[in-house]
């Protein structure tokens, strides 16, 4: 966790390095979610899946939470889906942030064994990923910032106009 | 299925991706699990009838000209070519969809009979009757003290097992010989609460495949659920 925090809060290099699952199909996972029920990836196939790994203790993943939030309420009949996946040692703080202040209509899922991010191979939080219907891992977002705001929805708008 | 006839399937494999595209081509390819070897239903086949005309079928005024052109121009001159037969078509391409299918129904076969043999096959199932008081959530799975699969059901499988649906949680290899099952369920129980119960069962793994069910049923008596674990010989 110190580590991703270490690498990831900071750290906003230009230089984007190559990420190794573009252009490949999406890992399959299951996670707990915060609201109790179970998430499954490969049972949207056919949507648009955006995941965004976060933790509690980066400032700018609640900012980007929001954002996304914002494109689910817009792109949600185009077929999107969105999923938060917290890598929070402590489950408790993102439960406690689910509940909090912000209030976001998407599920929020739960990997502190961060077996998913390890998948993923997250090397930096925020980090987006933005998988088409059919399941491939067709973009990367690794901070957050508005320029990378425009950046997600010009792609996403992409994925679902295909 | 013999050799030749597999070669065969898969040279059309080959040349139905190109038809149909990648995508199509990815789901078909061997080696795939259960999920992604189910026939793919979305896939529009390439000539259907009306989607789209054929690329050398003449203009219609053309054809209307030779109608009325031809018995003037003597005998010699040659016959307008036949409108290509799309139905024929879309029906030969329907049947290479068809056959895509069944060599991937046999590739999967022949997979799992040579990972699981079965000599030393083992597989485990679950099954969910009623549910009232029980929401299932995840299963955890050991074998001989040996963690082999923690499960966790999405509302959309949970659902599927009410509806009478059986899952496969688990299947793996084992030595002839008495092997130990623990299986823990959790989720939640009566009144809403967080239920984990375990059960557990010994069993002999004989030199043919051994299947094991683990089977959550409702005790209407003790308005509590009931978790057993049935060896079918």
């Amino acid at each position: 966790m110190a580590v991703l925090m270490a690498v990831g809060v900071g750290a906003t290099s230009s230089a984007q390095p190559t990420y190794a699952l573009l252009g490949h199909e999406a890992p399959d996972f299951a996670l707990h979610g915060v609201g109790g029920s179970n998430v499954r990836l490969s049972e949207h196939r056919g949507d648009v899946v955006v995941l965004s790994f976060w933790s509690s203790r980066c400032g700018p993943c609640r900012a980007q939470l929001a954002a996304l939030d914002k494109s689910l309420a817009t792109y949600r009949s185009a077929g999107l889906q969105i999923y938060g996946i917290n890598v929070d040692d402590d489950q408790s703080r993102a439960i406690e942030f689910a509940h909090g202040g912000q209030t976001l209509s998407f599920a929020l899922l739960l990997d502190p064994q961060k077996t998913v991010s390890r998948t993923y191979e997250v090397d930096n939080l925020p980090m987006t990923l933005l998988i088409d219907r059919n399941g491939t891992v067709r973009y990367v977002l690794r901070d957050y910032s508005t320029k990378s705001d425009d950046l997600y929805l010009q792609q996403l708008r992409s994925l679902l106009n295909e | 299925m013999n050799m030749n006839l597999r070669v065969t399937l898969a040279a059309w494999v080959v040349g139905f991706s190109v038809m149909v595209g990648p995508a199509m081509a990815q789901k078909a390819a061997p080696g795939t699990n259960a999920s992604t070897a189910a026939p793919p239903a979305t896939t529009a086949p390439a000539g259907t009838p009306g989607s789209a005309a054929p690329f050398d079928a003449p203009p219609a005024d053309a054809a209307a000209g030779s109608d009325t052109a031809a018995p003037a121009a003597g005998a010699d001159v040659p016959a307008e070519p036949p409108a290509p037969d799309t139905k024929g078509l879309d029906q030969e391409v329907q049947g290479l969809k068809k056959d895509v299918v069944d060599l991937n129904r046999d590739l999967f076969v022949l997979e799992e009979e040579l990972l699981f043999p079965a000599n030393t096959q083992v597989a485990v199932f679950l099954s969910m009757d009623v549910g009232d008081f029980f929401a299932l959530d995840s299963v955890q799975l050991k074998i001989d003290q040996k963690e082999v699969i923690n499960y966790l059901y999405t509302p959309r499988e949970v659902e599927a097992l009410l509806r009478g649906g059986v899952h496969r949680l688990y299947l793996g290899n084992l030595k002839v010989g008495k092997h130990e099952l623990v299986a823990f369920f959790s989720g939640k129980g009566p009144n809403d609460r967080d239920y984990k119960r375990g059960a557990s069962i010994t069993f002999e793994k004989g030199i043919g495949a051994k299947y094991l069910e683990l089977k959550i049923n409702d005790r209407q008596r003790k308005q509590q659920p009931e978790f057993e674990i049935k060896d079918w010989e």
